[in-house]
């Protein structure tokens, strides 16, 4: 269970871009946040890993607060966290194997990861997942070869090879076209479900995000101001989270005040 | 109002006056530099009928000695192979030290600062201090080519690790990579192709410069052209100075031809 509370980040001296946000994901969901460019999304999901280091609040993951963590202990957590990005970052010379095992290098050795000597048993993990996903034959190609769609499922097993008790995809979709995007979904949805996996997903398709999500979040500039079941999202719930800008947001806020 | 029918490139100095001062400024300095330059124009006529004395005894060159000219040579390139191998072994670390999006601040600098010390003198000053400090011959030679390589490679590698996409590096982090790792998984394979083709080209700049570093006392052909000269054996100079020619050539080629087959 994910439980965030009070989660403030500021870049600089600038207006925060998350503004004391609460969530709370529980058991294996398929959780989607759709919000505007700009409103936080991107900046919440790398919080929660901490490739962004949060200004302040808590977040918890089954029980490890993971904002305050050292360098070592952070890297421990980090293993129990999967991310997929939306750019893929694949390392494009290595191979897919290579790829796929870099979601084990939390846990093995520094020689064994250079002289690229993996255990067995994760050798044997990685051909199944990347048969599960349809990459196995590619498993000696290297990764700049594959098409976009392929280098995802790369990017997913990769993730799942960590075996993380949590999977973040920062708008996995939005550098592939829209039916190789169908794919990728419901591969997310099925390894959630056959995994017992929370997934918690960016997304700026607000068609797909209802079609495969068992929970919406809106976010407008830093604040959740949508938290339902996809059939709870209408037209005028739509507009809300799309509309204005991040200055008239202000306004409005200074205003209420 | 009429459409313009002329359009012409904004000078380079907006004002007039102080582009016409400024070119004025310069052509004044010009004269006045080669007014007061002490040149010697007498010695410099005489000095060409020296150069002909050493042009006509240089003609044809002569390869009797060619043994000792292989000898040289051979020296000479293992001195580039050396300096090569050893630079790039050192100008590793550096450039990971000296790259500005993965070193902290302080290391950066000492990076930065080391590579900075090394370009800063020519090989030529470099070769005489070590040459000062270890004696005349190869070992001297060795090091100095050693600094000019790292001053090159770790600069230019530097770079090009600063240029490296990030993205790589976060989803390694992300999966709690330890920071070894994290270089050697993300960053080695993105600046790989850079590092042979420079050290390809490194090789063949070491073999050029060691002649050059040879002519004080660095070890390599360079001594032994430095030597002939000494002895006014202009033909034998002349024998050197083609081979060192020829070889800076089929390197030249050979080093073109691998680096365009490797990407």
């Amino acid at each position: 269970m994910l439980e965030i509370n009070n989660l403030v980040k500021r870049y600089g001296k600038g207006a925060p871009v998350l503004k004391d946000l609460n969530l709370s994901v529980q058991g294996e969901q398929l959780m989607s946040i759709i919000g505007s460019s700009g409103a936080g999304k991107s900046t919440l999901l790398r919080c929660i890993n901490r490739l962004v280091e949060p200004t302040s609040g808590t977040i918890t993951l089954n029980g490890t607060e993971m904002t305050t963590l050292g360098p070592k202990d952070l890297r421990r957590a980090r293993r129990r966290v999967g991310m997929v990005f939306q750019s893929f970052n694949l390392v494009d010379r290595l191979t897919v194997m290579e790829n796929v095992q870099s979601g084990r290098l939390g846990y093995i050795s520094t020689w064994a990861a250079v002289t690229r000597r993996y255990p067995a048993a994760d050798i044997e993990r990685a051909f199944e997942l990347m048969e599960r996903v349809g990459i196995a034959q590619y498993a000696n190609k290297r990764a700049d070869e594959l098409s976009g769609g392929e280098r995802q499922r790369v990017g997913v097993v990769r993730a799942l090879m960590q075996r993380p008790e949590i999977l973040l995809a920062d708008e996995p979709t939005a550098s592939l076209d829209p039916k190789t995007s169908e794919q990728i979904m419901s591969l997310l949805r099925d390894l959630a479900n056959e995994l017992n996996l929370p997934v918690i997903i960016n997304i700026h398709n607000v068609t797909e995000a209802k079609e495969f999500s068992d929970r919406i979040v809106g976010m407008r500039y830093g604040r959740i101001i949508f938290d339902d079941k996809p059939a709870a999202l209408d037209a005028a719930q739509m507009d809300e989270i799309y509309a204005g800008t991040p200055s008239q947001d202000r306004q409005d806020m200074g205003a209420a005040a | 109002m009429t459409t313009p029918t002329t359009w012409r490139k904004p000078p380079f100095i907006a004002s007039p006056v102080l582009r016409w001062a400024f070119y004025i400024a310069l052509a004044a300095y010009l004269i006045g530099t080669i007014a007061t330059l002490p040149i010697d124009w007498e010695r410099a006529s005489e000095g060409l009928t020296r150069a002909g004395r050493i042009f006509s005894g240089a003609f044809p060159p002569s390869f009797a000695r060619s043994d000792l000219m292989i000898t040289g040579f051979m020296e000479s390139l293992k001195i580039a192979i050396l300096a090569t191998v050893l630079g790039l072994v050192l100008s590793v670390p550096l450039a990971f030290m000296a790259a500005r999006n993965i070193a902290p601040k302080p290391v950066y600098f000492v990076g930065r600062g080391v590579f900075i010390l090394a370009r800063s003198f020519h090989p030529v000053i470099v070769a005489i201090i070590f040459v000062k400090a270890v004696g005349f011959g190869p070992l001297a030679g060795a090091l100095t080519l050693t600094i000019y390589s790292i001053g090159f490679v770790a600069k230019l590698l530097a770079e090009r690790i600063e240029e490296i996409d990030f993205g790589q590096v976060e989803a390694l982090r992300s999966v709690g990579a330890p920071y070894l790792v994290t270089m050697v998984y993300a960053i080695v394979p993105q600046i790989m192709p850079r590092l042979v083709g420079l050290g390809i080209y490194q090789l063949d700049s070491n073999l050029r410069a060691s002649a050059v570093v040879g002519i004080v006392g660095a070890g390599g052909i360079g001594s032994t052209l430095a030597n002939a000269f000494g002895r006014y054996d202009y033909d034998f100079a002349l024998a050197i100075t083609m081979v060192i020619v020829g070889a800076i050539l089929i390197s030249e080629a050979v080093s073109g031809k691998i680096r365009k087959n490797m990407t």
